[in-house]
């Protein structure tokens, strides 16, 4: 039998990410490339491995081939543990019933005969598609203090931005009053981040009861956590500072691996008291030509640089041909651009391949920042010679 | 199991003619090509040939060996019936000594290739970067019916190791092997100092060989055995390197700024592995400006870098010169230092406006954890 875990982590990557359009046609969000040699994932895979919680639930359902073979055992995590790991865990029949996953609390629902193999006394609720860097033991530790049912992670955002969020309203004690779904007036700043600690056997009882309500959506924003509320359960804010952001669309995709380049945007990954694991390519170093020019930008290993490249990231085993040029763009892993070719203001998927004498993005040079619309490459999209693709245009096989 | 070769690899070798490149290491944990350490192109080699038995005989130093490799998993080799078995000196209750040669370091684990299910054996040095497929190699060796066959390149013999000069025949068959101490330019077929031999063969020599005193593998057995006609000579035409000195690792670190060794020895599917360090990708400043170089991960480059080799973690601060040089892991060169033909070991630190000049034939080498 498995021991007892005090708190266990389900993460759920379950989300098809429509909003990254070509990005997500083949794989789920949380698998998708970030920051040159790391999936969005790693990020919350890291943070849990970093806040000594060492069992976690990967809760997939669009596209889950990709993760599921990246995750594996979770070696690379070090999940790979003898009681306890990871484990990707897809929707399942049984005996009595068999269905998708209807919404992120029946996701959980779902997976209650897994949990309780652990016996946790804590579930810690994750979603795969933020960067952030967060030790999540804390949050825990106050959890426990309070005595509390539900600790959310909040975080502060400027009130003309707070109607995008699940916002809270708070006593001085950090105790939840109310929380709205994307408020047109937000009467708070603090952001939900989509991260919730429960005491297991309450949120049990609450996962059972709404799923018995056949008019509920089965979601933690929408119903669990205001069904908790009206109830009076003791719910608490946490306070989260630093950098986080919701990489759910292209341009915070884009906007989030920029910020690699600049120190002052607070993601840094330098840190080695809280590495970011990744599952590691064999591949050696990149190597810089005679004729590159690397000015801001970070690349990884593999690559072959032979052109110019302005404040980009550049992935694993990419190659820039002699002549090419690359301006504030994210370039994943594996693809190719040939030589003469112009890339600005663009991702480029994994595996593509961009012919010669291709012009790639905003063609304005003088372009201001916040006004350019991102191109984007479908992954393993070959782009025939001379193409022009225009600021904001997708292509994709 | 499926599994037709074993290997067992010396991890030892030369290290007095490293300068001060071998004081914490053996000769195969030599760090190599940015992120790589000699072993590694060995263990790779065996992995993607599908060898999974593999011994490491050591002598000393080994601490920085055992901890790369720690149980073999970055290369695939935590298996349940075979993987990595390091043989530290002093296997046997008998030893008095170290050994003497690969003659008794080899007869102290016999049995280990005694119990090995693997029909032959490759025996190997440690001191070889080369992506080499064994199953083609064990092919030729059976189809050759010879009782061994010795993996050899085209080379000069540029420095004054002693290095095995193989004459063959066009069918493969060695004619004349002997070796030779003095430098020269000319292009000669140079032995690897790697074997495939079957099992049998190879116990039954140790056995002999050992049982008479003798020492040397290569002067006491196989040059013997040449009149007799039983060795096979099979070339290995891609890049292979023999790194035994400060010379020959410069030298054959440079050549991998040459894209067409590069593809040689990463190209294709037969993958390098390393041990899994976890870095964060380069980051390049805005003052960087570097050329014909190969970066690994984890550098902060904002300074000018040419014709080098940057291993893992390396910080190049603004208005620092680095030519010709190879800067291992965590290596810090500050503002306004000039570099060229240096080869600084791991984490070294070369403090504000220092000059350091070696040249091509003879590098100068600065010892880990030092400060300039």
């Amino acid at each position: 039998m498995p021991g007892n875990k005090q708190c266990v982590a389900m993460l759920l990557a379950g989300g098809q990410g429509t909003r990254l359009g070509v990005l997500t046609k083949e794989v789920a969000k949380p698998a998708v490339p970030f920051g040159g040699k790391y999936r969005i994932i790693d990020f919350t895979l890291s943070n849990t491995i970093n806040s000594d919680i060492d069992t976690i639930g990967v809760l997939t359902q669009y596209q889950p081939f990709e993760l599921n073979q990246y995750i594996g055992n979770g070696q690379p995590w070090d999940f790979d543990r003898l009681e306890g790991g990871a484990f990707v865990l897809p929707p399942y029949q049984t005996a009595k019933s068999g269905e998708w996953y209807k919404g992120t609390a029946n996701a959980i629902f779902q997976n209650i005969n897994f949990l309780d193999r652990y016996s946790p006394q804590y579930v810690l609720i994750l979603s795969g598609d933020h960067i952030y860097k967060m030790n999540y033991s804390k949050m825990l530790k106050e959890h426990i203090s309070k005595g509390a049912d539900c600790t959310i992670a909040v975080l502060n955002v400027p009130l003309e931005e707070a109607s995008r969020f699940g916002i809270m309203s708070a006593d001085k004690d950090g105790r939840i009053k109310e929380f709205e779904e994307k408020p047109k007036k937000p009467k708070s700043n603090k952001a939900s981040m989509g991260i919730y600690i429960f005491t297991w056997a309450k949120l049990k009882e609450y996962l059972i009861k709404d799923e018995e309500d056949k008019t509920s959506s089965n979601d933690f924003g929408k119903n669990i956590i205001p069904n908790m509320l009206k109830d009076g359960q003791k719910m608490y804010t946490y306070d989260f500072s630093g950098y986080w952001k919701d990489v759910g669309t292209i341009s915070s995709l884009w906007e989030a691996n920029m910020d690699l380049l600049k120190p002052e945007s607070g993601l840094n990954l330098y840190d080695r008291s809280w590495i970011i694991y990744a599952r590691n390519a064999a591949e050696p170093p990149h190597y810089a030509g005679p004729d590159s020019h690397l000015f801001n930008s970070v690349v990884s290993e593999g690559g072959e640089i032979n052109g110019e490249i302005y404040n980009s990231v550049i992935s694993t085993g990419v190659i820039v041909e002699k002549g090419a040029k690359i301006y504030d763009s994210v370039i994943m892993p594996n693809s190719i651009i040939r030589a003469g070719t112009e890339v600005r203001h663009a991702i480029v998927g994994w595996g593509a391949e961009i012919m010669e004498n291709c012009k790639i993005g905003e063609n304005q040079l003088c372009a201001t920042a916040g006004e350019w619309k991102i191109a984007v490459i479908g992954p393993r999209t070959q782009v025939l010679k001379g193409t022009i693709v225009a600021a904001g245009e997708m292509v994709g096989n | 199991m499926n599994n037709k070769m074993m290997a067992v690899l010396f991890a030892s070798g030369n290290e007095n003619k490293f300068n001060d490149l071998t004081i914490h290491r053996t000769t195969t944990s030599m760090p190599f090509g940015g992120r790589y350490r000699l072993i590694d192109f060995s263990l790779s080699s065996f992995v993607n040939s599908g060898v999974t038995r593999i011994g490491i005989i050591t002598r000393n130093n080994y601490s920085s060996l055992m901890d790369h490799i720690r149980m073999g998993r970055d290369w695939d080799l935590n298996r349940k019936n075979s993987g990595i078995a390091v043989f530290p000196p002093f296997v046997l209750n008998t030893s008095k000594e170290v050994y003497k040669g690969k003659i008794e370091a080899l007869y102290t684990i016999l049995d280990f290739i005694e119990k090995a299910p693997e029909d032959y054996v490759i025996i190997s040095n440690g001191n070889v970067a080369a992506n080499i497929d064994f199953s083609k190699v064990l092919e030729n060796h059976i189809s050759s019916g010879a009782d061994l066959t010795i993996l050899c390149h085209k080379a000069q013999c540029v420095n004054s190791s002693k290095r095995v000069i193989v004459a063959k025949d066009e069918s493969g068959t060695v004619t004349d092997m002997y070796s030779v101490e003095v430098p020269s330019s000319d292009y000669k077929m140079v032995s690897l100092s790697i074997y495939v031999v079957s099992k049998e063969i190879i116990m039954k020599w140790v056995e002999q060989a050992y049982a008479r005193g003798l020492v040397d593998f290569e002067t006491d057995i196989l040059f013997k055995e040449v009149p007799q006609k039983k060795l096979n000579a099979y070339e290995i035409k891609d890049y292979a390197a023999i790194v035994d000195d400060v010379k020959t690792y410069y030298a054959e670190s440079m050549r991998l700024l040459d894209i067409s060794i590069r593809e040689q020895l990463f190209g294709g599917e037969r993958k390098i592995f390393t041990k899994v360090k976890d870095s964060v990708p380069t980051m390049y400043g805005e003052k960087a400006l570097v050329k014909n170089s190969l970066i690994a991960d984890g550098c902060t480059i904002n300074g000018i870098v040419e014709n080098s080799i940057l291993f893992r973690n390396v910080k190049v601060a603004e208005g620092a010169i680095i030519k010709d040089c190879i800067i291992m892991e965590d290596g810090i060169v500050m503002d306004g230092s000039q570099l060229s033909y240096v080869i600084t070991d791991k984490k070294v630190t070369v403090k504000e406006n220092r000059e350091l000049k070696g040249f091509s034939t003879y590098p100068i080498v600065v010892v880990k954890n030092k400060t300039v």
